[in-house]
């Protein structure tokens, strides 16, 4: 049997040896990015043949849609255009095709109400230290991975239990308990136009505010149509990125950009939520391009809130948002040049707390829900008269909110 | 005398089965840090290694020569397959699912499958092969012997790991020791048998470059992008990580994110609900923590907190990285909660419970009836028992509300007060004292001020929220005692709900495959098959059982594991020495299973705690030496040639996978604990009839069962 010879032993021990350190050099796994090699897109895909065997009670036809050849009908509330067949259910899960015609499932039966203080929203310029009484139906047309309401987001209006309040009972409840609002939100209201609409009509007349509080994913008819009865919204850019849109929300970033302007071109009061989520949207460069186009497009005077992420739903591996983080975004958009910038899930923090953007001043000192410190005197700074975006409570300088207390 | 290639070839038999077994456990631990931590997975697992182990072991049918060459060179192969398969888990996983995310039951059975298949079905492979080998020198090299030898390496690398590779090494590093063994092992075999060197040099170059590769890129891949990896650390319990990013430390617990700095509401709501209650609370019992509690105890002037921490290196970690802080009385007490509350002669005024999901036997112990009664009986009579369950932001869901619905009424027996909250989790706070719902209220009579609660409480928690969460409750919904743990049948529906996922097709299937198995196999193998699922079902069981009696030690649940893998060896030693291997060993064998099934019945019924632990470790030996007693028995009863050597073998793996899947994921959470072990009586009872219902010559060829 033949011997090995030193050379051929030296040369296959330095290769055994060596080769690791090539390995990591040329290492395609190296961890320089969350994102790279995830799957594309989320998007929520048509139910075929999920539609009930019949309409139930909480059915209204679709408010905008178009029939197609061979009883198809195409959805236009959302961008997802939903083109459903007979006896198949959207995207959003609360429309079907039923013999030809578009209908809502979720009209008149919330599956979640409750009276929430407005901030909670967090709508912070809009009559604060108010209550909203917040509606939400099933359903949502998106598939965001860290969706809080997921129960009922991502599930059919008739898997949850649900209560009846059709249109004039939501007005007459939110008026029992003498809310000054009604809240459409926790689920996508986008998902329950038909539901919403008729019911923020009806409120108007009655001199109740109405609030959206939603992903923004709507497109420009039902927008304008919804504009014309909405007070104030909060809406998610959940990103500035339309990777990232569609990897965690199961969406496109485009939709969502042209709500604002289209809101910000009929005059509604918005504020911007822009949720930090760790390893995808904690990108100063990305906030900046955030900052500059809300800036360009919307101007300066839309509150921006930064929300702390916590793990949540199928996004449950990733740390909490560090606070530092989002006090240094917060540094950065104000320094691009938005006025009021706020965060979101870190109590007892200045990013809570409303301050001229004149003279720096406190104005609104917000302790949770609580607003011991006032300074806004008919929608002006008390100090110095700046005018303050938004719409404010008549409340005097001066004016305190008492300890909270359960009431 | 054994040959030198018999010597060689058993050596490489023995590493294999120790290098299979770390590898097991060192994959199922990788797999529980990406994703669900819950029984199920953990079936799932094993359940699939097993199987494809199976599947494996019946392709060693189709070479038509074994050889020692081909041996070595698999081996080698072998050798290199652990680290690329952890390694290919870890890099994968990002690359398959969103990071951070946590995937659904298909996809991660199907990532488990795919990444585990080239390993689990070599190994399955090469175990039938040797013995081929061996029969290509001897051709009547007795099967049992490779079976013995075989069992030898599993329980040596069974005992190495849970005694030893757990402690000292990483899992790179240990598998770096037990391949480059493997490695050795086959380049023994192959050393005498080649022509020239150079292709064993190479291959073995090869083995060893890529399992220093592991070693070196162990940290990278443990890496996120999201932050820096300050701590790491494989404990006995699972992996820790300690992650920093802005000055904020996250400590990770098995790749969940468990703790952080700078998170005041949960430590808040953990301390503030409950101690409110309580008019001057003195002792405080913390099982388990939040990061920032003890800030918030400093608050109640208290004279002695005792805080229980299953793993010493969680709690060095926790205050290392300030996640907590020493505060005046604190006393860290490193064991079993449950075992400490049981034991101790201490009263305390509150015991507050922060331990994760009950989605493991382990931790559902604290959410039953028993532990409740045990809880009760170390508090003082104005004293509060405080725990949480994940919670809901505006609608309970169905699953959640059985699960909310179950505790609410198992610990309504036990206190006469119990109200909950709809915090950041669901607050339950249970006390034979009137509990308030205004904990603002109470706070400002103690005059402690909190930065959440006073100013978030009665907006997040208001009347409504509260009443709707206590209008949810459904006073039909079964109690969660340790004998029937309805928490894990909940936790499945929620799981299952959450990915909008049902496991019906999986169920199907396997039901599906099973029969046609069925319809294959003879009696001989029918009845290996029962008992290799009786045996893993057995293990499940004890091991169950001993941590609702004993609390959860490590190093007695490891060596409940080690016993049940080294009875198997005497078990075959003895098998094969019978004589006349009949079918009524078989029959005596399965009738002792059911013996040892029913003494387990009767300790559960009648023993309790004053049973002695070396019962089941004596209960386990017995069930693991009949079973390998079968082995040589059922082979030779078919014939003991190569087709039944795989036969058996196989059966022997696919029982044991159908053990482990059926008792964990349904027998136990669905029947308890009682009808489980009946339902393994069962299943013995029907591997009896089969085998006794047969006729004719034992060494008659063996007809299908089905």
């Amino acid at each position: 049997m033949e011997r090995i010879s030193r050379r051929q032993f030296l040369s296959c021990s330095a290769a055994a040896l060596l080769a690791p350190c090539v390995f990591q050099v040329f290492c395609p796994f190296g961890r320089t990015s969350a994102r790279a090699g995830e799957p594309v897109d989320i998007t929520g895909k048509i139910f075929k043949g999920a539609a009930p065997r019949e309409l139930w009670k909480f059915s209204r036809e679709g408010f905008l849609y178009t029939k197609l050849e061979g009883n198809k009908v195409v959805c236009r509330i959302c961008p997802n255009g939903c083109v459903l067949s007979e006896g198949d259910r959207s995207v959003c899960r609360s429309k079907v095709n039923m013999g030809g015609t578009l209908y809502s499932l979720t009209y008149g039966n919330p599956c979640s109400v409750n009276i929430d203080p407005i901030e909670k929203k967090p709508l912070f310029h809009f009559m604060p230290k108010t209550q909203a009484f917040s509606i939400a139906a099933a359903g949502c047309n998106l598939r965001c991975m860290n969706c809080q309401n997921w129960e009922i987001s991502q599930v059919t209006p008739e898997e949850v239990r649900t209560y009846e309040l059709f249109p004039p009972d939501v007005v007459k409840a939110a008026k029992k308990y003498q809310a000054a609002s009604i809240a459409y939100t926790y689920s996508e209201p986008t998902s329950f136009f038909e539901y919403m609409i008729d019911t923020a009509r009806l409120a108007k007349d009655q001199g109740l505010y109405n609030l959206w509080i939603s992903n923004g994913y709507i497109n420009r008819k039902p927008l304008l149509e919804l504009c014309g009865v909405l007070d104030a919204a909060n809406v998610n850019l959940k990103s500035f990125d339309d990777d990232i849109y569609r990897r965690l929300n199961g969406g496109r970033l485009e939709p969502v950009l042209s709500t604002f302007r289209i809101m910000h071109g009929e005059g509604v009061h918005f504020e911007i939520t822009n949720l930090v989520v760790p390893g995808y949207t904690d990108d100063k460069e990305m906030v900046k391009r955030m900052c500059s186009w809300i800036l360009e497009n919307l101007g300066q005077d839309h509150p921006l809130h930064f929300l702390r992420f916590f793990p949540r739903y199928k996004l449950d591996r990733l740390p909490p948002t560090p606070v530092a983080t989002l006090e240094e975004f917060r540094r950065t958009a104000i320094r691009e040049g938005i006025r009021y910038v706020y965060l979101g899930n870190v109590p007892e923090h200045e990013g809570n707390n409303t301050y001229c953007h004149n003279c720096g001043k406190l104005l609104v000192e917000r302790k949770g829900y609580y607003i011991p410190t006032y300074h806004i005197e008919e929608s002006r700074c008390t100090f110095c008269k700046s005018e303050i975006p938004g719409t404010w409570a008549a409340h005097s300088a001066g004016d305190r909110e008492t300890k909270p207390s359960r009431g | 005398m054994k040959s030198p290639s018999e010597k060689a070839i058993l050596r490489v038999v023995v590493v294999t089965g120790i290098s299979s077994i770390v590898t097991q456990l060192y994959t199922l631990r990788e797999f529980l840090t990406l994703f669900a931590g819950n029984e199920y997975v953990i079936a799932l697992i094993i359940f699939n290694w097993l199987v494809l182990g199976g599947l494996g072991t019946m392709a060693a049918r189709f070479p038509s020569r074994a050889t020692p060459v081909a041996l070595g060179f698999l081996t080698s192969v072998l050798a290199a397959l652990p680290t690329v398969q952890l390694l290919a888990v870890r890099y994968l996983h990002d690359m398959v699912f969103v990071h951070g995310s946590s995937p659904g039951f298909y996809p991660t059975y199907l990532f488990i499958l795919f990444t585990t298949m080239p390993y689990a079905l070599l190994v399955g492979f090469v175990l039938p092969y040797s013995l081929f080998t061996l029969r290509g020198e001897m051709p009547h090299y007795p099967g049992t012997r490779i079976y013995i030898v075989d069992n030898v390496g599993d329980v040596t690398g069974g005992a190495l790991f849970s005694f030893a590779l757990v402690y000292l090494l990483t899992p790179m590093k240990a598998l770096f020791v037990v391949n480059l063994m493997l490695l050795v092992a086959a380049c023994l075999l192959l050393s005498p048998l080649l022509r020239t060197r150079l292709s064993i040099v190479v291959c073995a170059a090869v083995v060893m470059a890529i399992n220093m590769a592991g070693v070196v890129l162990e940290n990278n891949s443990l890496c996120s992008a999201e932050g820096e990896l300050v701590h790491y650390e494989e404990t006995m319990f699972g992996r820790l990580v300690v992650q920093k990013s802005d000055g904020q430390y996250t400590l990770f617990e098995d790749g969940v994110p468990v703790f952080s700095t700078d998170n005041t509401i949960l430590a808040e709501e953990a301390v503030h609900y409950p101690l409110s209650q309580v008019e001057n609370p003195n002792d405080v019992l913390i099982i388990s923590s939040v990061a920032g509690m003890m800030g918030e105890l400093e608050k109640y002037s208290l004279e002695k907190v005792d805080y229980i921490q299953l793993d010493p290196a969680v709690s060095a970690v926790e205050f290392r990285f300030g996640l907590l802080r020493t505060i005046k009385g604190l006393q860290v007490i490193n064991g079993d909660g449950r075992s400490y509350v049981r034991d101790t002669a201490s009263r305390y005024d509150a015991i507050i419970i922060n331990l994760p999901e009950p989605e493991t036997f382990q931790v559902n112990r604290f959410f039953t009836n028993e532990f409740f009664s045990l809880a009760q009986a170390r508090l003082r009579p104005q004293g509060i028992l405080s725990f949480s369950v994940s919670g809901f932001d505006n609608y309970l869901a169905e699953p959640h509300r059985q699960k909310i619905s179950s505790l609410y009424n198992t610990v309504r027996d036990r206190f006469s007060h119990v109200t909950m909250l709809p915090g950041e989790k669901v607050y339950f706070l249970c006390s034979n004292s009137p509990v308030s719902d205004d904990i603002p209220e109470l706070l400002g009579q103690k005059g402690i001020e909190t930065a959440y609660i006073h100013s978030y409480f009665y907006g997040n928690i208001n009347k409504g929220r509260i009443d709707y969460l206590a209008g949810s409750i459904d006073a039909s919904t079964p109690r969660n005692t340790d004998m029937s743990p309805f928490m894990m049948r909940i936790m499945y529906a929620q799981w299952f709900a959450k990915y909008s996922t049902s496991p019906y097709w999986f169920t199907v299937i396997i039901c599906g495959i099973a029969l046609f198995y069925f319809s294959r196999i003879t009696r001989e193998e029918f009845v290996l098959f029962t008992t290799g699922a009786t045996t893993m079902g057995a293990e499940i069981l004890v091991i169950f059982i001993f941590q609702i009696l004993y609390g959860y030690i490590y190093l007695k649940v490891g060596l409940i594991v080690t016993v049940f893998l080294a009875g198997l060896l005497p078990g075959a030693l003895l098998g094969q020495k019978i004589r006349n291997k009949s079918r009524k060993f078989l029959l005596l064998t399965d009738a002792g299973l059911i013996v040892c099934m029913a003494l387990v019945i009767m300790v559960l019924h009648y023993g309790g705690q004053s049973v002695p632990q070396a019962l089941f470790y004596s209960v386990a030996l017995c069930i693991s030496v009949l079973c390998g007693f079968q082995f040589p028995i059922a082979l030779a009863l078919r014939g003991g040639d190569n087709p039944a050597a795989i036969r058996t073998f196989s059966a022997d793996l696919t029982g044991a996978a159908s053990g482990v899947f059926i008792m964990s994921a349904f027998m136990i959470p669905y029947a308890g604990i009682l009808w489980a072990t009946l339902g393994l009586i069962v299943l013995k009872c029907t591997s009896i009839m089969v085998v006794g219902m047969s006729h004719g010559k034992d060494q008659q060829a063996s007809i299908s069962v089905l």
